[in-house]
């Protein structure tokens, strides 16, 4: 437990003193910066339908996927790639830790920095909070519906950082597989046998954020980020396993 | 200290380490040879259980590899052959960071930290970033975080390539101090470095075990002769050449230029001794007459490019 600690601390280290960790947090502030100005003010056009403005900030907008498509391969790309590169996961791996821990502990940092994107945002909940009356619940439940998004995204992310031995490439990598994560939910819209369209909706991602801004939690919508990124977290460990010789 | 038995690695249908068994006994310095690719950094790193072997056993402190390879990890101190580390963290702060995976007990980390950082003279450069630091600082540190963690077994790849040749003395210097309480795996390809700090010799080539040895044994007991030089004014070249072949224990004659001789003999002592009959029984006045014994280059050579030879022959077979 130590050592994993001591591995989530490093790579904490790592991120803040890189320029990459300004750059993407000045760039995730600048788009939902935007995007929040934008939602208040079509909102504020007395001929929209009155809505909750965190529902559409939280998954409602496209821009919301856009951005996290983005962004989390570009937190992740680095975390496996470049100890290879570099040739520190030799240092790392002759410790007594093990691929795992070592996986894990990367994961876990970039999960950690994921959430302190989101960290700022709270300030549009206490900006909404002293003009009108928010319930908090969907609120919560919103960013609970985040965070469990950021474990599967980030998941993908370290499998594919695994894989590569170069950054871009691995940002690459995980930009597309992303894309495949996130719109094999959305191919329910377009089959209307029942049952593939009860399986895929299992997967809607969409719908994932939809509910949890809506204020519903439900246990299915946390079953599958969750073992989905156990799924790609194995996946890591067996890759970097392969290829760490390499 | 540390058995190896029949280890092997196998890539696809290509063996780069094959069959090597060795034992290092506690406390011994052992040097570890071999041109590059012929597998010692894979040898290495399937001790440190870094890359599982294709089959053998590796033991370390009585620790088996395939039963416990974090066990293992946790005897050894490993300095990889280019020292990679992270260039944004400052030197403590990556030393406390490898104590803390390496399982050193938080009580114990300030008086460890002290120990290395004195150990390997880091004390001027503690609170510095690593990417800012020299190669032969940065080796230092690589050793330093090696020895965090007391491991009773030190394995160094090619500690000194890079480096200046004061850090190279200094690099050198800290070996042989650490192999008073380590027991030492060196690998290098520089001969004298190897006769400077080991008792031991392995070399290894295109993956096997050529010679096993100590640095003087090497020299003297694979050639088995050694080479004596005489020059000698006032004997004609073809008959001075014929009387010094004619000397018990001579087994060639070579002309190196006119009056000059180069001679490989069994037994030096008693050759120079008839060569100086010779020379007085005829009236040749002795020039020079010195005998030197082949270096550990010689040896090296010879065994590695034989080796090559075979190579050669057995990729044609392959090829046919």
């Amino acid at each position: 437990m130590r050592k994993l600690l001591a591995l989530v601390r490093r790579e904490l280290l790592a991120y803040f003193s890189s320029p990459l960790a300004y750059v993407v947090l000045t760039a995730f502030l600048f788009v939902n910066g935007f995007v929040f100005w934008l939602i208040v003010a079509y909102l504020n056009d007395p001929r929209t339908r009155a809505m909750a403005p965190l529902r559409l900030l939280f998954g409602g907008t496209m821009y919301f996927w856009l951005l996290l498509l983005f962004v989390v391969p570009v937190i992740t790309m680095r975390l496996l790639a470049e100890e290879r590169r570099t040739g520190t996961i030799e240092l790392l791996l002759t410790a007594p830790v093990t691929e795992g821990q070592v996986v894990m502990g990367k994961f876990l940092a970039a999960w950690i920095f994921y959430l302190f994107l989101w960290l700022p945002t709270l300030v549009y909940v206490g900006i909404l909070a002293s003009y009108a009356t928010i319930d908090f619940g969907p609120v919560a439940a919103g960013y609970l519906g985040i965070a469990l998004l950021g474990l599967l995204f980030a998941s993908v992310g370290v499998f594919t950082s695994a894989l590569a031995k170069n950054q871009i490439v691995a940002a690459i990598f995980a930009f597309a597989a992303l894309v495949v994560v996130f719109s094999v939910g959305l191919i329910e819209n377009l089959v209307t046998n029942p049952l593939w369209k009860n399986a895929l909706s299992y997967m809607n991602l969409w719908d994932h954020m939809d509910d949890f801004a809506k204020g519903l939690v439900d246990t299915r919508r946390l079953i599958y980020p969750v073992s989905l990124s156990g799924f790609f977290l194995y996946l890591s460990v067996k890759a970097l396993e392969a290829v760490k010789g390499r | 200290m540390i058995e190896v038995q029949d280890l092997t690695k196998r890539y696809f249908d290509r063996e780069v380490v094959k069959s090597v068994s060795f034992f290092v006994p506690e406390g011994e310095v052992l040097g570890f040879l071999g041109p590059n690719g012929a597998g010692k950094t894979t040898t290495m790193r399937m001790i440190c259980a870094y890359l599982p072997p294709t089959a053998g056993s590796v033991k370390v402190a009585g620790v088996d590899l395939a039963q416990d390879p974090l066990g293992v990890r946790a005897r050894i101190g490993y300095l990889p052959e280019n020292v990679a580390l992270y260039p944004e963290m400052r030197v403590e702060e990556f030393l406390r960071f490898r104590a803390a995976i390496e399982g050193v007990p938080a009580k114990e980390v300030p008086e460890r930290l002290a120990y290395v950082v004195d150990r390997c003279m880091l004390g001027d450069v503690q609170r510095q970033v690593i990417g800012t630091l020299s190669k032969g600082y940065r080796q230092r540190v690589g050793l330093a975080a090696a020895l965090i963690h007391k491991p009773p077994v030190l394995i160094l790849d090619e500690p000194t390539v890079g480096l200046d040749p004061r850090q190279i003395v200094k690099i050198r210097e800290l070996i042989v101090e650490l192999g008073r309480d380590h027991t030492v795996i060196l690998s290098t390809h520089i001969l004298p470095e190897v006769e400077q700090v080991c008792r031991r010799v392995l070399i290894i080539d295109d993956g096997r075990i050529v010679a096993d040895g100590t640095p003087e044994s090497l020299r003297t007991g694979f050639s088995g002769l050694s080479a004596v030089t005489v020059e000698l004014e006032g004997a004609d070249g073809a008959s001075a050449a014929q009387v010094l072949g004619g000397i018990a224990g001579v087994e060639k004659v070579e002309v190196l230029a006119d009056g000059r001789f180069q001679l490989a003999v069994r037994d030096g002592k008693a050759v120079r001794r008839e060569v100086f009959r010779a020379a007085v029984a005829r009236g040749w006045h002795i020039l020079e007459l010195s005998q030197s014994v082949p270096s550990l280059e010689d040896v090296f050579l010879r065994l590695t490019t034989r080796e090559e030879v075979t190579g050669e022959a057995a990729a044609e077979v392959s090829y046919a």
